[in-house]
């Protein structure tokens, strides 16, 4: 049964895209409609799968060649975010019959949205290091084609070579992690690798567990490598919310709660997860703070959160890394989506251009509420309970600074939470507007999502449990949702609160503060450069373009030199071969 | 060993050669029209040499890598004769399918056509020599017949300054392979492989290096080898697409499986080729990536980034005789037949949408193809657009396509090699190969967007002969993709083939 449900999960939408391709541009609405079944089908089989979970591998297929061994394991990390995969996966869907309706190219849209769910799920569910790899690079193709999608936008072109090259440049250091398992080890197998890490020499493991930070930190836009996710703000907005809130930027958290027992005890390698993190949580919430363009809030907000859950893994809190990942995805795809509604309405991100919509639209006011609530961490929706779980983390553990970092964060989130907040939905419309209702195919979603939002966090029991039974190297901490509730009811918790509740009054009363705000003005420019990334990566580009214009001189055109080229290659060689002797 | 088969695979070609030449010149003449003649010879001609090959092939994998001799002449044919002489003919058979209708009614036509049965024969041959002398005469007359189809739009300023610069070049790479022949026969007395590998063992070492040096650059000019590359942007650029096609995907490969048969003749000398190898193909991959950047020209991209996957062939192999690693040598024998495969479709796929840009029925003029042309060409011909996606994201190794099992299969010998040095050896080409995105993935985007260029608005449609090459490519770079293993056979005796003179 298990081994069926995994084929069903990563094949449906796989024979989805095989379908819609088949079918064609000339019928929107049979593509549409292919489109959610089948993405919905594998959420069914994907939530049919969670309690299944087991620690064995359940699918193991000898290639017998250098493909190695093919194995999938259903344990409690892949079932989960497989779920997360396909089930926001086919909400993302059923939203896009709206906001791509009458779109051009909605054959390819549909391919690659059916092709990456598929490959997310496989990328989660695998236990080989090899197809982890390929998978991975299926994720980053579709994301690239996704974001690129309205190619003749050269803004959406840019960003998404750029997601492509940074997030294959990170890429490599899974290459490393997966080529050297089966050179030293004999095998791509995940929990192979695991059991037999301490055998690698000291060298080696530092070597693969930064390699794998790398791939980590890139794939999940974690500093130094976040600039991409911004940029990817061009895609149409359900790409945005299933690709690059909810599921491939997880793909490097995951690999780190994956690969957290194998690396745990390389020096340094704990602490610079931490770093990682915590710079992500900080420096992208201040970001947050001084743009203008509602995607890019929630693209920054994605990555402060991702550097939440990065920094959890670091402080060894694994359930409370995945608890936050299940929260983040359903509250931030929740608000991806409201946003996408709003932009779709309006025809414009710009929140200068938004103001008093909570009167107009208020469901999407009400969703946006939640989304907020979740995202500032206030009781009783599920952010609150996984983002003081992570506190939690960090108060016990020897990294205490760490603490104060996550702290700072909260209270950063508060004031951007609101900040955006007030901008979209209070005070006064700056433009007119003419708003028309939303389609069921857009408010369905939104509506499961807040309720997901609203009640996931009662799921604390069973998948910690889940997480405990079927992970056997990570030596976890089963907890039922009492204990959880006993644990987060503390005085660090009252900390928390009190901080986020400061935030949201920095903003309520930022008149007040002008003068505070001011002496912050060379903050804010640096934010607004990114702090010094985009130039890093622009200098990079530049620097590469202008090596090659300098080698383009060495083609000169010009026979006797092109001859001098060759009379110059054979002395050398020759010089270097009876040098050698 | 039956002797008919391999015998037939030889002569065939050289027999049809002035046949279709002179048949199609005379054909044309007394019915006073164009007949195409030659077209019809060509295509006979190699589908019927698919019968000769598959009887060697089968003979020489399963039963022996087996020599025979005709009179003074002896031929050899182990796994590489066997995977170059078989890219040879898949793309001389679908080539003279493509370019049906493009060499339709030209007058050089009879000429193309003869030779490129002529260059596929020349391949064949190169892939059987076993001795010094016929490996030169081979690839000589692989190298003749490319001047002529290079230069084939001869009254194109800009075709005429390529070829005349590929002939001067290639010759002078043909004569410092002379000089080693020389010198190697001067020392030895022998020409014969199976001789020479015993004789060159108490030979005068500098003398060897020599010759092995004169060899390294005199086939490197051919395998485009940094800095004897100037030639291929120009002449690649220049030529039909067909032959483009023909030239990055086999012929510069047979120019690397000639300097490994040569090379292999010094394996005994305590030198590594390997290293050699290895530097040659990191310099390759740099200038290839860098110069394909700055690329506006598509045909002159994609010769440019012929060098970078040479460059990669060029590590395999020199992983593969620096670490005695003959998996090393397998991946890169897997990537020539892959790269074959994905650079010849993204040859053919460019000059199908050349050819239907352009009114008049030759490529245009000294501009050709620029990526600003490609925008919007899926709309009018999505098969193209498809095809050439599908060899663009293979050239720059991305799964599920060909090129990443063949990186991979490298990556793996490199690593597998527990040399710090390889390792970063290995890093450093994976990180080209990520470079390469940076210039594929613009081709791709360009042609999915919906605002068409001019190009495509007053474009013809294309003939089922191009299409039918681009699905059988296509379809092939994504099957091996999925299934690495089909070929495994062919690249495994291949290794066994280079390793037995290289390795150890």
């Amino acid at each position: 049964m298990t081994p069926f449900l995994i084929l069903l999960t990563i094949g449906l939408p796989w024979l989805g895209a095989l379908l819609v391709w088949l079918v064609g541009e000339k019928r929107p609405s049979l593509l549409h409609a292919l489109a959610v079944i089948f993405a919905v089908a594998a959420g069914v089989a994907a939530l049919v799968l969670l309690p299944l979970a087991e620690a064995t591998a359940v699918i193991q297929f000898n290639t017998q060649g250098i493909l190695g061994e093919l194995t999938f394991v259903p344990d409690g990390l892949g079932t989960l975010l497989a779920a997360v995969a396909t089930v926001i996966g086919s909400l993302a869907v059923i939203f896009s019959v709206s906001y791509m309706k009458g779109h051009a190219q909605l054959r390819r849209y549909y391919v690659l949205v059916l092709l990456f769910i598929g490959a997310m799920a496989g990328l989660v569910l695998t236990g080989s290091l090899l197809l982890l790899f390929i998978f991975w690079e299926i994720t980053a193709l579709c994301s690239y084609a996704l974001i690129a999608f309205d190619n003749d936008n050269p803004a959406a072109v840019h960003g998404g070579i750029k997601a492509l090259i940074i997030t294959q440049l990170g890429g490599i250091g899974l290459l490393l992690l997966a080529l050297v398992a089966q050179a030293q080890l004999g095998s791509y197998d995940l929990a192979h690798f695991i059991a037999w890490s301490p055998t690698l020499p000291t060298a080696v493991l530092a070597l693969l567990a930064f390699s794998t930070l790398t791939a980590a930190a890139a794939k999940s836009a974690q500093v130094p490598f976040y600039t991409w996710l911004p940029d990817a703000m061009e895609a149409p907005t359900p790409v945005s919310a299933l690709i690059h809130a909810a599921t491939m930027v997880n793909a490097g958290v995951y690999l780190l709660a994956r690969l957290y027992p194998a690396f745990a005890e390389v020096a340094g390698w704990r602490t610079a997860v931490v770093i990682v993190g915590l710079l992500s949580v900080l420096l992208t919430g201040i970001m947050a703070l001084t743009t203008y363009d509602l995607k890019r809030v929630l693209a920054y907000s994605t990555i402060s959160q991702l550097g939440y859950m990065v920094t959890a893994v670091g402080l060894g809190g694994i359930f409370a890394s995945q608890f936050h990942l299940l929260s983040h995805a359903l509250f931030k795809a929740m608000l991806f989506l409201a946003a996408g509604a709003i932009i779709h309405t309006l025809g414009t991100r710009d929140m200068r251009q938004m103001g008093g919509l909570g009167a107009k639209m208020p469901l999407l006011r009400n969703v946006f509420v939640v989304g907020a609530l979740a995202l500032a961490g206030l009781p009783p929706v599920n952010g609150f309970w996984s983002k003081e779980l992570i506190l939690e983390a960090g108060l016990k553990s020897e990294m205490w600074w760490a603490y104060v970092g996550l702290l700072i964060g909260a209270g950063l989130t508060a004031v951007y939470t609101s900040r955006m907040i007030w901008l979209v939905f209070w005070g006064e419309a700056r433009q007119k507007y003419h708003l028309h209702p939303l389609s069921p195919a857009m408010t369905i979603p939104l509506i499961l999502l807040a309720a997901g939002t609203l009640t996931s966090w009662l799921l604390a029991g069973p998948l910690s449990h889940a997480l405990h039974d079927t992970l056997p190297f990570h030596d976890l901490h089963a907890l039922t949702l009492g204990e959880m509730v006993a644990e987060v009811m503390s005085w660090g918790t009252a900390v928390a609160l009190t901080i986020v509740l400061l935030g949201m009054a920095i903003w309520w009363q930022r008149a007040r503060l002008g003068g505070f705000v001011k002496r912050l003005g060379w903050l804010e420019k640096t934010a607004v450069n990114s702090f010094g990334f985009e130039f890093i990566n622009h200098g990079l580009t530049v620097g590469a373009q202008r090596a090659g214009a300098l080698l383009q001189k060495t083609q000169t055109g010009q026979l006797n030199w092109n001859v001098v080229g060759i009379l110059a290659g054979l002395l050398l060689v020759l010089l270097i071969l009876w040098g050698s002797v | 060993m039956d002797i008919f088969a391999p015998i037939s695979l030889i002569l065939i070609p050289l027999i049809a050669t002035p046949i279709i030449y002179l048949g199609g010149r005379l054909a044309n003449l007394q019915s006073g029209r164009q007949l195409s003649l030659s077209r019809w010879l060509a295509l006979f001609t190699l589908l019927l040499m698919w019968l000769p090959f598959i009887q060697t092939a089968r003979t020489s994998m399963i039963v022996c890598p087996c020599e025979f001799t005709v009179g003074l002449v002896t031929l050899h044919f182990d796994g590489l004769s066997v995977l170059l002489a078989g890219l040879a003919l898949l793309l001389g058979t679908l080539v003279v399918f493509y370019s049906s209708e493009s060499m339709a009614g030209e007058p050089g036509e009879s000429k193309y056509y003869a030779m490129l049965v002529a260059i596929v024969g020349m391949m064949i041959g190169l892939g059987g020599a076993y001795d010094l002398f016929n490996l030169w005469l081979w690839f000589e007359g692989m190298a003749i017949s490319s001047y002529l189809l290079v230069a084939f739009y001869r009254e194109r300023p800009s075709t005429l300054e390529a070829s005349v610069k590929y002939l001067v070049q290639s010759s002078l790479g043909s004569v410092l392979v002379l000089l080693g022949i020389a010198l190697i026969f001067g020392i030895t007395g022998q020409l014969r492989f199976d001789a020479l590998a015993q004789a060159t063992a108490a030979a005068n070492l500098p003398v060897l290096l020599a010759a092995g040096g004169l060899f390294t650059i005199g086939f490197g000019v051919k395998v485009a080898l940094v800095p004897l590359h100037t030639w291929l942007p120009d002449a690649h650029s220049q030529a039909p697409s067909g032959i483009s096609a023909m030239l990055s995907g086999v012929v510069i490969e047979a120019g690397l499986v000639a300097l490994l048969r040569a090379l292999s003749l010094l394996g005994t000398v305590p030198t590594t080729w390997g290293e050699l190898l290895m530097a040659f193909g990191l310099l390759n991959m740099v200038v290839g990536n860098l110069l394909a950047l700055r690329q506006q020209q598509v045909k002159r991209l994609l010769a440019y980034s012929s060098l970078t996957h040479i460059g990669y062939m060029l590590v395999g192999l020199g992983i593969a005789i620096y670490a005695n690693q003959a998996a090393g040598a397998q991946g890169s024998f897997f990537h020539l037949l892959n790269h074959g495969l994905m650079k010849g479709l993204a040859f053919l796929a460019a000059g199908a949408l050349l050819y239907a840009f352009t009114s008049q029925q030759k490529d245009s003029g000294d501009h050709g193809l620029t990526i600003a042309d490609l925008a919007g060409a899926s709309r009018r011909y999505p098969l193209a657009a498809l095809a050439f996606t599908l060899a663009i994201l293979g050239l720059a190794g991305l799964p599920p396509l060909a090129g990443f099992m063949s990186k991979w299969q490298i990556f793996v010998a490199g690593v597998a090699a527990d040399d710090g040095l390889i390792t970063a050896v290995i890093l450093f080409t994976a990180l080209n190969s990520v470079f390469s995105l940076a210039y594929y993935a613009p081709l791709v985007n360009m042609m999915y967007r919906q605002t068409p260029s001019l190009a495509v608005v007053g474009g013809r449609p294309l003939p089922a002969t191009v299409n039918l090459p681009l699905i059988l490519l296509a379809a092939g770079v994504v099957v091996l993709g999925i299934w690495p293993n089909l070929v495994s056979n062919i690249t495994e005796l291949a290794a066994t083939a280079v390793m037995a003179g290289l390795g150890g």
